[in-house]
Formats: C-alpha cells, sequence, structure tokens
C-alpha cells in the first residue's frame, strides 16, 4: 500500500516542470511550469524549486542519469516578483557544471516575461540516483518533458507549515520547533526511493520565521522578503525529524532588515542563510 | 611548515583572501579562523562546506581544483595499492601525508589513519596551498 501510494505521488506531488523546451545538455536548459488553478497558493520557494529541478534534468542527463543533485547551497535568491495559481513559469537555468561531483547554476523563473525569482551561484552536490529514485523512470521523465511534456495540474498543494515558538527575544531573536510530518504525499516524489522534506519548504519556513521576528519591530509598513543570501543545507531532513530554528536581527533600519536564521537538530546546525527584508 | 615549492610568503599573499572566503562559507567570524585551524574539527564544516570553499576559491582564484585532488598530490608516485588498504593507509601512505600537509601541525597525525579521515586535518593554509597549486599549475 505504502508503495502504491508513493508510486502515485511520483512526479506528481513534488514535481515543478511540466516542458522543456531545449537543453544544450549540462549547458543550458529552458523550460515552463503551469502552476494549477485551483491550488491555493504557490510560495515563491517552490518557484526556486522549479529552477532548481529544471537544472536538475539538464545535469542528470549529462551524467546519463547515474546521479542526481540534491540541495545544497544557493549564494543568493532575489524575489523579485510575486506568483498567483495559474500563473505559467517560464524558467531557464545556465549551468557551470555538471558532473559526477556537483551541479552549478544560475537560473531565472519569469512570469509574462518578469523576473520572479532569480538564482545565484546555486550549487547541489550529486548523490548516486539508485540511492534516491529510479533512473530508468527519472529518464523517461526528462524524454516526457523533452517531448510532449506533462500533464499540467498534478501538483494539489502543500499544507502551509508553521512552527511552534519557544523563545527569543522581541524584535531581536526568536526561536522555535518544527517537526516534519510523518507523511505527507510530497515524499512520494521528494525522493521515491529516499523521501526527505524539501529544503525548499524550509527556505519557506525560515522566511516565515524572519518575518515573524521584523514584525515584532517598531514602525509601520508591511515587511517583504527581498533576498535570501548563503542558503546552505547541510544535511537531509528524513520524515518524522525535529528541527530548532533561530532568527537574529543582525542588521535594522527604517525600511530594510537583515535576518540570520540556522536549523539545528541537536547540537548540529543542518541549515543556514540571512534574509534581507524590506518594510513597505 | 611549508613545501618546498611553495613559500610562506606565497602562503601570505593569498591567506587574508582565503580565511574570508572561509569564514563567509562557514558563517563565522574572520577571526575564528586561524592558519592551522581545522576545518572540520574547529570550525564544524561538513562535506557541503568543502564543496562551497572550492567553489568560491575557483571563482575567486580563476583556478580549477579537482576533488580529491589535494589526496591525489599527497599520494604523489605511490599507487593508490600503495597508499591505502581497505580504507586505511598504509605507513607508507601515512609518511606521504605527513611530508606533503607541513601545515598541519604533528600532534594531528596518528597512525592508523583511515583515508576517510584525512579531510579532517585540512587547514586554512591547506587550501591556500591548493589554490598556489592550481596558480602554479594554470
Amino acid at each position: 500500500m505504502q508503495e502504491l501510494t508513493t508510486m502515485s505521488n511520483h512526479f506528481k506531488a513534488f514535481s515543478f516542470v511540466d516542458q522543456i523546451h531545449s537543453d544544450e545538455i549540462g549547458v543550458k536548459i529552458m523550460g515552463s511550469y503551469q502552476i494549477p488553478a485551483r491550488i491555493d497558493q504557490f510560495p515563491l520557494s517552490l518557484v526556486a524549486e522549479a529552477i532548481g529541478q529544471l537544472a536538475a534534468m539538464s545535469s542528470m542527463k549529462a551524467v546519463d542519469f547515474q546521479f542526481r543533485p540534491v540541495a545544497g547551497i544557493a549564494g543568493a535568491v532575489d524575489f523579485t516578483g510575486v506568483v498567483k495559481p495559474g500563473d505559467t513559469l517560464e524558467l531557464e537555468a545556465t549551468l557551470s557544471k555538471a558532473d559526477e561531483e556537483s551541479v552549478n547554476y544560475d537560473g531565472i523563473a519569469k512570469v509574462n516575461g518578469e523576473p520572479v525569482v532569480v538564482l545565484h551561484d546555486s550549487l547541489g552536490p550529486m548523490v548516486p540516483m539508485l540511492d534516491f529514485d529510479d533512473p530508468s523512470a527519472v529518464s523517461a521523465r526528462y524524454d516526457l518533458l523533452v517531448g510532449e511534456g506533462a500533464e499540467p495540474g498534478a501538483f494539489k498543494g502543500v499544507p502551509e507549515f508553521t512552527y511552534e515558538k519557544t523563545g527569543g527575544e522581541r524584535g531581536a531573536s526568536s526561536e522555535g520547533k518544527f517537526t516534519i510530518p510523518s507523511e505527507a504525499p510530497f515524499f512520494g516524489d521528494h525522493f521515491a526511493r529516499n523521501p526527505v522534506f524539501p529544503g525548499t519548504l524550509l527556505m519557506n519556513l525560515n522566511l516565515k520565521l524572519a518575518l515573524d521576528l521584523v514584525s515584532e519591530l517598531e514602525g509601520e509598513g508591511i515587511w517583504e522578503p527581498v533576498q535570501m543570501i548563503n542558503v546552505k543545507l547541510r544535511d537531509f531532513m528524513p520524515p518524522g525529524e525535529t528541527l530548532d530554528l533561530q532568527a537574529s536581527v543582525a542588521e535594522v533600519s527604517d525600511h530594510t532588515a537583515k535576518v540570520r536564521v540556522q536549523t539545528r537538530k541537536g547540537k548540529k546546525r543542518t541549515s543556514s542563510a540571512q534574509v534581507l527584508l524590506r518594510r513597505v | 611548515m611549508i613545501t618546498p615549492t611553495i613559500s610562506q610568503d606565497e602562503i601570505d599573499a593569498i591567506y587574508p583572501q582565503v580565511a574570508d572566503i572561509i569564514a563567509d562559507a562557514l558563517g563565522c567570524d574572520e577571526d575564528e579562523v586561524k592558519p592551522n585551524s581545522s576545518l572540520i574539527n574547529d570550525l564544524d564544516a561538513e562535506s557541503i562546506d568543502f564543496l562551497d570553499i572550492v567553489f568560491r576559491l575557483e571563482r575567486e582564484f580563476k583556478v580549477k581544483i579537482p576533488r580529491g585532488k589535494a589526496v591525489e598530490e599527497a599520494r604523489g608516485e605511490l599507487s593508490e595499492e600503495e597508499f591505502e588498504q581497505s580504507g586505511v593507509v598504509t605507513d607508507a601512505g601515512f609518511e606521504k601525508i605527513k611530508g606533503f600537509m607541513t601545515e598541519v601541525p604533528a600532534d594531528r597525525f596518528s597512525s592508523p589513519m583511515k583515508s576517510a579521515e584525512i579531510p579532517k586535518l585540512f587547514t586554512t593554509e591547506t587550501f591556500c596551498k591548493m589554490v598556489i597549486r592550481e596558480q602554479q599549475g594554470a
């Protein structure tokens, strides 16, 4: 039954490329994804995921699907626009390296020609494909995307994850706890043979933590994220694991703030990033 | 403390940039990064950090640092079998590493040494030397 659930979610519950329009393998790839109209929301972190999945396709093709990249590092993620259900993401990634060690790339997602998310200096370590997925299934998926494309609308959304606040100093720091669910449809797609919590969902949770923290600062207006820099995932996050979240204000002015965020599993730091925000 | 082909002046010339890159990559203060800090034992670096540091060094210094290059160079003329057996560095391999990684304090070498533990020896100066070797080879 578990196997059936996993199979039914493969390439559906957490896959964000419908079509590959061109692929200069290991160099440059272009594609698109239609955000289903009937979901409630599509966070910008999932737009970043879509860019990463597009780059992953080209990098996996470059190594004959013997390896696949996993989330690792993003030098910077610019949030330059908004997306809504029903939008079509125009995706592009330029790869500077795609081999058995890692994939390095820059990428961009646009809606109606306007950038909404830009990725700079992304770096994903390669892991053996057999540990995470079926190479022939992923290869067939690539062929489908290059050919007729996948049928849009498979994604049914993800829960809006939140954290339990456990401490901190108002307007200066915040601490929280988050337990990864033991089961969720996206685990069947991320990844089929080795379910781990997607780094981009953690990114979204960290954005929420940073926004909650700066909203405690004095002043008028609404804060919004502008950029995440030095984003790094140091470990896999399996289902059911509990993470400690921490955020602290590093710099602040009337209209801008920089917040350091990190995640720990016990003493081990499992992720870190800095979030730049502005008040509008 | 240095190999015959790399002078301390050469290391000193790029050390500030390398230390800055390591501090940025590890999210620590620059004054925590010392020339002989073990990146793993002293600065809590993980394998993803090594990938990050090498990526940043390659971009900063316009060089390519192939994966495993440091160990390959340490091995020198020894074959893989002469250097390690069943994941453990041989006596000959151990002496090679000690002779090559002169920037690492002597008390950090202990035999028998597993091959997988070699990265624990890497210090800030180890990365300086990687860059300089690639610059020399360019």
